[in-house]
């Protein structure tokens, strides 16, 4: 697993999507208190694809990742995954601060019934891999807050991947939802993790569903954008970032039409 | 395509892996949050000298007191003459087999109150009609004295171990029970939903998940538990006297009553404080530290 900084041209994805929503509208409340959060909202996602869901606060974009991580229910539409349970990380890294980094990593494998051996074994892999090679046995409230998100990161990979290994497909790889993970971190922090993560996708293949309302955060990792409005939440458009040739250019492109979504509820 | 973006971040100074390889490792280095463990001499210090002292100083005063003359002697005895009562009790074995009589009785009504209160606990937490239906009388209970259900037990099951074990158990399985409770209303909403997101199911989140991160919560209960029924047996065994149920420190307290010896009564009374706080200092402090410790949370000696 080599790990470069550098992009390549994303291959053609073939067969069927990792991640298909359909028409998914989404009410919270009923009669005059109802709040439509999202509204027949459709995405498909590639295996292997890093998409970022981008939108102001109150887009719903929470929502829709809750609902294809299978923890709430769309009031109408469907969501289907290839994957099994997509993996979920969250902005707070929420590991179980009586267990050391190695044990959070091991959790969703023993969860999933995995032995003792194997487990530990595969814990060690996703460490090294998010660079905390040799921090197994340290707690959570000794880590820092980029150390401790990473753990999550593992933890959500091993959560996607199970054991993982070697020659495994796209389709395999799993599915990652990421709910504005780097949000609490500080600015230099975060843009170390936002290559690692670029890295890790690089080298797992993981299907990518990330969360954010930071627009550069969303140009510099995606291969696509997807811009969702604000109550209700529902796609408004789409960028494919590697056909844009210029990243300020398409990050003003951005901008402007998520300012315009956000002045709208101003009128 | 988004290569091309990085340029315009911090990520410029990252031009080649190793860069950004070093720049991770000292962000590491610079924020992992240093823990400072102070030596065990200065925990000593700090920890076991100033209750030493305060003690001392206390029998100092009573000393001066007693000297004085304020009250008579059998109103307040020296500091001498009430350690000398405890002194010949331990010399001739009188003292343990009292102490051991209390004790074996707190320590098996406190394992059958928390063999009670846990599944109450549970249930109270985790069903809302059962929460709503006990919930209260629950924290009622744990405010009502346990010396209340004394003359209701001894005229239910008359002068012997029953009454001294129910008012026990009165005084003890509302606190673990709401001990309980509480640590698990304490539990962050996003543990299980984590758990729940990596397919955890309902039983091995509450195994996994749920109970030991109630656990600081339960064991402060388990704490509260064991203060209530070490007086409620307290209680219990002063009010309910009889051969039939042995002689244990509140016996002994009574007795020194009945026979107006004041240096009994308060070498009663300094016996019973010494069971209480031993039993805290010697199991239940320890425990809390290490439950606390292990989770960044620990504070003081």
């Amino acid at each position: 697993m080599t790990a470069t900084l550098e992009r390549h041209a994303p291959e053609p994805r073939t067969g069927p999507p990792a991640l298909d929503v359909r028409g998914v509208s989404k009410v919270f409340g009923s009669g005059e208190d109802a709040v439509v959060a999202l509204d027949g909202v459709d995405l498909s996602v590639a295996p292997g694809e890093f998409v970022c869901l981008l939108g102001a606060s109150g887009c719903g974009k929470s929502t829709l990742l809750n609902l294809v991580a299978g923890l709430d229910r769309p009031t109408s539409g469907t969501v289907e995954t290839t994957a099994a349970r997509p993996a979920v990380m969250f902005q707070e890294a929420a590991l179980l601060p009586w267990l050391d980094a190695g044990r959070n990593v091991e959790l969703p494998l023993r969860l999933a019934g995995i032995g003792r051996a194997q487990r530990r074994e595969r814990a060690r892999e996703l460490l090294a891999l998010v660079r905390l090679e040799g921090q197994a046995a340290k707690r959570p409230h000794e880590l820092s807050g980029g150390m401790r998100q990473r753990v999550a990161l593992a933890r959500a990979l091993a959560a996607a991947t199970g054991l993982g290994g070697e020659g495994k497909s796209r389709e395999e790889a799993g599915v990652l939802l990421m709910d504005e993970p780097f949000g609490a971190l500080d600015a230099i922090t975060r843009d170390v993790l936002q290559a690692e993560l670029l890295r890790v996708w690089e080298a797992t293949g993981t299907t990518v569903l990330f969360v954010t309302h930071d627009v550069r955060e969303s140009v510099r990792l995606a291969e696509r954008v997807v811009l969702l409005s604000s109550r209700p939440g529902r796609v408004v458009r789409e960028w494919a970032t590697s056909t844009a040739d210029d990243a300020e250019e398409l990050h003003g492109d951005i901008t402007g039409e998520l300012r315009e979504v956000i002045s709208a509820h101003g009128r | 395509m988004a290569a091309d973006s990085t340029t315009t971040t911090a990520a410029t100074a990252a031009t080649t892996d190793d860069d950004a390889v070093d720049l991770g490792r000292g962000l590491d280095a610079l924020d992992t949050p240093t823990e400072q463990r102070t030596p065990l001499w200065k925990r000593l210090l700090t920890g076991v000298v100033p209750p030493i002292v305060a003690v001392v100083l206390f029998v100092v005063v009573w000393q001066i007191l007693w000297a004085s003359a304020i009250w008579p002697e059998f109103k307040l005895p020296s500091p001498e003459a009430v350690f000398g009562t405890i002194g010949t009790d331990v010399a001739d074995g009188r003292a343990l087999s009292i102490i051991w009589t209390s004790i074996s009785r707190a320590v098996l009504g406190f394992l059958l109150a928390v063999v009670i209160a846990t599944p109450i606990g549970l249930l109270v937490a985790s069903v809302p009609l059962v929460r709503s239906a006990i919930g209260p009388v629950l924290t009622g209970l744990q405010s009502l004295p346990s010396v209340a259900w004394v003359p209701a037990a001894v005229l239910w099951f008359g002068l012997n171990d029953q009454t001294i074990y129910f008012v026990v158990l009165m005084g003890a399985v509302p606190s673990i029970a709401n001990g309980l409770v509480s640590g698990i209303e304490q539990v962050p909403p996003l543990l299980p939903r984590v758990g729940f997101a990596m397919g955890a199911s309902r039983s091995q989140s509450a195994r996994l998940i749920m109970l030991p991160a109630a656990l600081p919560g339960f064991l402060g209960g388990l704490k509260q538990g064991w203060a209530f029924a070490w007086r409620s047996l307290m209680a219990a065994e002063i009010i309910a006297t009889s051969p039939s149920l042995g002689f244990g420190l509140g016996a002994y307290l009574n007795e020194g009553q009945a026979l107006s010896d004041m240096p009994s009564v308060m070498a009663a009374i300094i016996l019973i404080l010494i069971v209480g706080i031993g039993v805290e200092l010697l199991f239940f402090r320890p425990a809390e530290l290490r439950v606390l410790r292990a989770r960044g949370l620990g504070t003081g000696p």
